[in-house]
């Protein structure tokens, strides 16, 4: 009965999807290793390497900004506000790009003012369509410490940057 | 036919062939995918646009407000372990001399509550003048455009 029937059986091909499994795992977990997600960023700066290299730039020929513990800040002695820094500076810096920018802030002063007016400097190399300055350097910041201050006062007898 | 049909016994199986297969998948997946904190205190961080990633490894400086309080409490991290708690700023400066003078090219991270009283800032600032450290990032959150303050 079933001889005849099973020489005319056609011939089933078939693909074993046996491993399909498998490569479906290998690949999601190729772009899961080789994808990379950054977890955390922030505001980058490196300090000054020379002990020799005096830090302390004049007020007059340095941009002088101060935070006051408010969170407000003087830029050149005048009230200012973060949209007003890069216009200011520009001209400046265009002339001299390693003017030296010193940022004092008051021992009061919140954190995140400092933090508001660094960001703001820093942008100055992005392009000008991103609301940067287009410049090539990174300007010269400079950020004294309470201590450096004292030790100024001790050698001069004021404080340089109270005087505005 | 004639004859009674046998009953033959129906023998179940699971196919295990696949086993070891999802067991080594299993755990390569998840050495992938587990990452270590080096610090994870809440922190509300200042928010800034021009941020960098930051480096493997670095250091970590935290400064975070203790709940319910007006204190500020510390924490040190070397980057190689979890972060401890410091219990005040002369504390952290042998633990950060400590670890710079190993090796000044570590980066050190501030990370600090955005309403932080700026002489701590300072003070930690001048622990890392003091001990030779040669790059810091502050951590920040990413500042939008419409973030006001």
């Amino acid at each position: 009965m079933g001889k005849l029937t099973d020489k005319l059986k056609p011939q089933e091909a078939e693909i074993s999807s046996a491993s399909m499994a498998d490569i479906a795992f290998l690949l999601i977990i190729f772009f899961m290793v080789t994808t990379v997600f950054s977890a955390t960023k922030g505001l980058d700066f490196k300090l000054p390497k020379d002990e020799d290299k005096t830090a302390q730039a004049e007020t007059q020929e340095a941009i002088f900004f101060k935070v006051l513990e408010d969170g407000s800040f003087l830029m050149d002695g005048r009230p200012a506000t973060v949209d007003e820094i890069l216009p200011y500076i520009g001209p400046k810096l265009e002339r001299w790009p390693d003017k030296p920018i010193i940022i004092y802030t008051r021992p009061d002063a919140p954190y995140k003012a400092m933090v508001r007016i660094y960001d703001e400097l820093i942008k100055a190399t992005e392009p000008p369509d991103k609301g940067g300055l287009g410049l090539a350097k990174t300007p010269n910041i400079s950020i004294p410490t309470q201590s450096e201050v004292n030790d100024y006062i001790a050698l001069f007898g004021y404080n340089p940057f109270e005087q505005q | 036919m004639a004859f009674k049909k046998r009953l033959t016994e129906i023998k179940a199986f699971i196919p295990t062939a696949s086993m070891a297969d999802i067991a080594f998948l299993l755990i390569i997946f998840f050495m992938v995918t587990t990452t270590f904190d080096v610090d994870r205190t809440r922190v509300n961080l200042p928010k800034s646009q021009m941020r960098i990633e930051v480096p493997k490894g670095s250091a970590y400086v935290v400064i975070y407000k203790e709940p319910g309080t007006e204190n500020y409490g510390y924490k040190f991290s070397d980057g190689k372990q979890m972060s401890t708690p410091v219990a005040s700023l002369t504390d952290l400066e042998a633990q950060v001399s400590a670890v710079a003078a190993v090796d000044p090219t570590r980066p050190f991270v501030i990370k600090a509550e955005a309403d932080t009283p700026y002489r701590i800032i300072d003070t930690v600032m001048d622990i890392f003048r003091r001990a030779g450290v040669e790059e810091i990032v502050m951590l920040t959150f990413q500042r939008t455009k419409d973030d006001t303050e």
